[in-house]
């Protein structure tokens, strides 16, 4: 039995675009939710200050905070990127493994990439 | 980065991922779900919301210590949470290398300092030092109500954080 190209490309895409439609709106709910709070915590942070609400105790650990959780907030998004990549990655292999086993008649099991 | 760049980007970024992936190998680019910590985090933002609650309008060091229990109870949780999140290294092989060079390309400046601890780990053991700042300074001279709202603002953020990262990881 040989593979049919034509549908293990199909079969290849459809994996990879139902993993992808499902965890872009998780990245764009958590990046317009983490703007939209790190902007108004700037602002907090600025009229705090302005008006000495914001005291010299506390003044430099926001400051430092908003630098900070800018950072973390694109680590984040690069850690969920990374998860989306490993899971198109896989269900693309899972693809690719079915379509052999099925081709040659043998259950083969999925190598990991580990270094 | 606007929703062109940003559909442009997760376009090369999956042509990438095909390419690589046609090597044949499964791959593991993230740490492991912990349930502990999901569920640990769930915990933690419950009990730091009530604490935050009762500092809302702010505080006065004449009363801190009937809250002082309270912080040092809440502020262990975090730390120990912050350690189990932790104690899970993040994958590192030429995959992820090749992955990061790709990502980093996009950014203003490199990401990869620390490239060993999750993002949730780091996020939470802010989270607790947010709640030592806040107790150190109730003890001292107490806390505005805007201290208050922008302690509030900066754990709100860092949680959100964790626990998107910590939830994204069950897969």
């Amino acid at each position: 039995m040989t593979i049919d190209l034509e549908q293990l490309i199909i079969d290849m895409k459809t994996a990879a675009s139902s993993v992808l439609k499902a965890d872009v709106t998780t990245f764009r709910g958590f990046s317009d939710r983490q703007l939209k709070a790190i902007g108004q915590q700037a602002g907090l942070v600025q009229i705090g200050i302005a008006t000495n609400q914001i005291t010299e105790e506390t003044r430099e650990f926001f400051l430092d905070g908003l630098e900070d959780m800018a950072l973390n907030f694109a680590k984040t998004l690069r850690g969920l990127i990374l998860v989306t990549i490993e899971k198109v990655w896989n269900a693309v292999v899972g693809v690719l493994w079915k379509a052999i086993s099925t081709a040659t008649g043998l259950t083969l099991p999925i190598p990991v990439l580990n270094s | 980065m606007n929703a062109i760049n940003r559909i442009a980007l997760l376009g090369r970024i999956l042509i990438l991922t095909i390419a690589f992936a046609t090597t044949g190998c499964a791959i593991q680019l993230a740490p492991p779900y912990d349930k502990v910590v999901a569920d640990g985090l769930t915990q933690v933002n419950t009990e730091s919301m009530t604490l935050l609650a009762t500092v809302s309008s702010g505080s006065k060091a004449d009363t801190f210590s009937a809250r002082e229990e309270k912080y040092n109870t809440l502020i262990g949780k975090i730390e120990a949470l912050a350690l189990q999140a932790g104690a899970r290294p993040m994958p590192k092989n030429k995959v992820t290398d090749a992955m990061n060079r790709a990502l980093d390309k996009r950014s203003s400046q490199p990401l990869l300092d620390d490239d060993f601890t999750p993002p949730s780990a780091h996020a939470i053991k802010k989270v607790a030092n947010a709640f030592i700042k806040m107790r150190d300074t109730d003890r001292k001279q107490g806390i505005t109500a805007t201290e208050a709202q922008a302690f509030k603002g900066q754990i709100n953020i860092y949680l959100d954080q964790a626990t998107t990262y910590e939830n994204f990881l069950q897969r």
